[in-house]
């Protein structure tokens, strides 16, 4: 039962990262436009986020149980947080970022000024990239908590990356057919705040569960 | 110590792109000689679109690529630039029904500028503003369908809604054509950026919009322009092109043909060049029933590529 809950919420923290690329572009477009220099330095930052937060979920699953402990709850609070200011501080931020770095007409143009650049690249880090990197640090806590209960370190790492990898697919998939023609942003990043929260708090429970005894 | 290197490096060089570029004005010239001659197709994929250049003698058509297919966005016969080739453009002249007198025009996409070269020779002292966003179509514009911008027609490299959000100018016609072949940006069909543009727009301007008619999104579109502008009139000049005309004045009513100026007291210099009485013979009724209950499209809700996919239910009483 343990292992359906637990993989359940690996494809939930997929599902939750890629799709929330996908609103990520929703909530850029209004001040940045669609181009194809918006996307790259939001997959930009996604990528790094991944990077950063597996990273930091292979440090964090070799602390000590105690401190590993305390490290799940910080990333987790860190991760709900930051979700929570893009849910509801997304709109004044970006155009306090847009207005700040492309005052005028002069700062644009097409394939992105200075400004411009940086005005997107810090909107991506500002909204998007603390959110997505607590989320990926638990890819790697999840791997260990595998290996710790006897599945070979080789095959834990493969199973998680294909779980969540099917989790990110299904995430882009919902968002893109589903979520996004039916449901505001705006209340599409409220779910998403409370799934983090409850997938989360779970997770981290599963996560500080005892191992299973090793077999004799 | 290499990574944080890297990504200063990439940061220092973003601000070595080059800047906002606004056509330094020239002079009016005639199209190049080798534009004249043969038939010839020429393809260009470039950052925001898939273009397709086909010159047929003087006849000289821009297309680009969607995924409904290939699309006309203009065509210039380069022998008779005055004569306008695509049915919508001359449509877009109706805006003189509204605000005969328009001294300041904005136009968020260029196409093949075949609109622009009519207006400057029916507006001489008219500035006409126009914002482009893929710098191939305007090269393209003046290689191969021989515009040349001049100081009353400038052309400035920018996503539009950007343009309008900063631009402090007011605007007689604002004219929204921006499309990629057949479809327009989510974040050019909504209530803000419709707000944005009235914002620009005159007390007795005029906004025009050019839609595509034959999916559902037409009826959003209309919602939406009516959520912002109190009076709506629509032309129909060909399948697939709906021109709406909006004003924010409640009075004097302009939803009423009988009401509009004469065509004769607009503009002389439209005569040989543009026949707005066949242009007035295009306006059509808002189809109230399924605008009513279309959705209003905003920045926070606007599923433009679902509602675009799916076939307009009037067809039989289009529009």
């Amino acid at each position: 039962m343990i292992s359906v809950v637990f993989y359940t919420l690996v494809v939930v923290l997929g599902i939750l990262s890629m799709g929330f690329q996908m609103l990520a572009s929703r909530l850029l477009s209004p001040h940045y436009g669609s181009s194809i220099v918006e996307w790259v330095w939001l997959i930009s930052t996604f990528l790094a986020a991944f990077s950063t937060g597996s990273l930091l979920g292979g440090w964090i699953s070799n602390r000590p149980p105690a401190q590993r402990g305390l490290l799940q709850g910080i990333a987790a609070t860190l991760g709900v947080a930051s979700l929570a200011v893009t849910a509801f501080w997304q709109k004044p931020m970006l155009d306090w970022i847009e207005l700040k770095f492309i005052p005028d007409v002069a700062q644009m143009n097409d394939q992105g000024s200075g400004g411009m650049n940086a005005a997107v690249f810090l909107s991506c880090m500002a909204l998007f990239f603390v959110p997505v990197t607590t989320l990926s640090s638990f890819g790697p806590q999840c791997v260990g908590w595998l290996a710790a209960r006897g599945t070979p370190p080789g095959k834990a790492s493969g199973v998680v990356y294909a779980v969540s990898t099917f989790g990110n697919i299904a995430g882009v998939m919902m968002t893109v057919f589903v979520l996004i023609p039916n449901f505001r942003v705006s209340h599409l990043l409220d779910v998403w705040l409370g799934v983090a929260l409850v997938s989360l708090t779970g997770l981290i429970c599963i996560l500080r569960s005892a191992p299973k005894p090793a077999a004799k | 110590m290499k990574l944080p290197r890297l990504l200063a490096s990439l940061l220092c060089a973003a601000p070595l792109l080059p800047a906002a570029e606004t056509t330094a004005p020239k002079s009016d010239a005639a199209p190049p000689a080798a534009a004249l001659a043969g038939d010839s197709t020429e393809t260009y994929d470039t950052l925001y679109n898939h273009l397709t250049v086909e010159r047929h003698g003087t006849l000289v058509e821009l297309r680009a690529r969607s995924r409904r297919g290939v699309f006309l966005e203009s065509a210039v016969d380069l022998a008779d630039p005055l004569n306008l080739q695509v049915a919508y453009t001359r449509t877009l002249f109706a805006a003189a029904y509204f605000q005969s007198k328009p001294a300041r025009v904005l136009m968020l996409g260029l196409g093949g500028a075949g609109f622009h070269r009519l207006f400057a020779a029916s507006y001489p002292a008219a500035v006409l503003q126009t914002v482009e966003l893929d710098p191939k179509v305007f090269e393209l514009c003046q290689t191969a369908l021989g515009f040349q911008p001049t100081a009353r027609t400038p052309v400035t490299l920018v996503d539009g809604r950007m343009f309008v959000k900063r631009d402090p100018a007011t605007y007689d016609w604002i004219i929204l054509d921006a499309f990629r072949g057949g479809y327009v940006p989510p974040h050019l069909k909504t209530e803000e950026f419709y707000r944005e543009c009235a914002a620009r727009l005159t007390d007795q301007g005029v906004f025009v919009s050019n839609l595509d008619d034959e999916t559902a999104l037409y009826f959003s579109d209309v919602r939406t322009i009516q959520a912002v502008f109190a009076q709506v009139v629509l032309f129909y000049p060909e399948k697939g092109n709906v021109i709406a005309f909006a004003v924010k004045y409640q009075t004097p009513v302009i939803t009423d043909p009988a009401k509009w100026p004469a065509e004769a007291s607009l503009n002389p210099r439209f005569k040989g060049k543009l026949d707005l009485a066949e242009v007035r013979a295009q306006h059509v009724p808002v189809p109230e029933a399924q605008v009513r209950t279309a959705a209003v499209l905003t920045d926070d809700f606007a599923p433009v590529e679902f509602l675009n996919v799916i076939k307009a239910n009037n067809a039989e009483e289009k529009p």
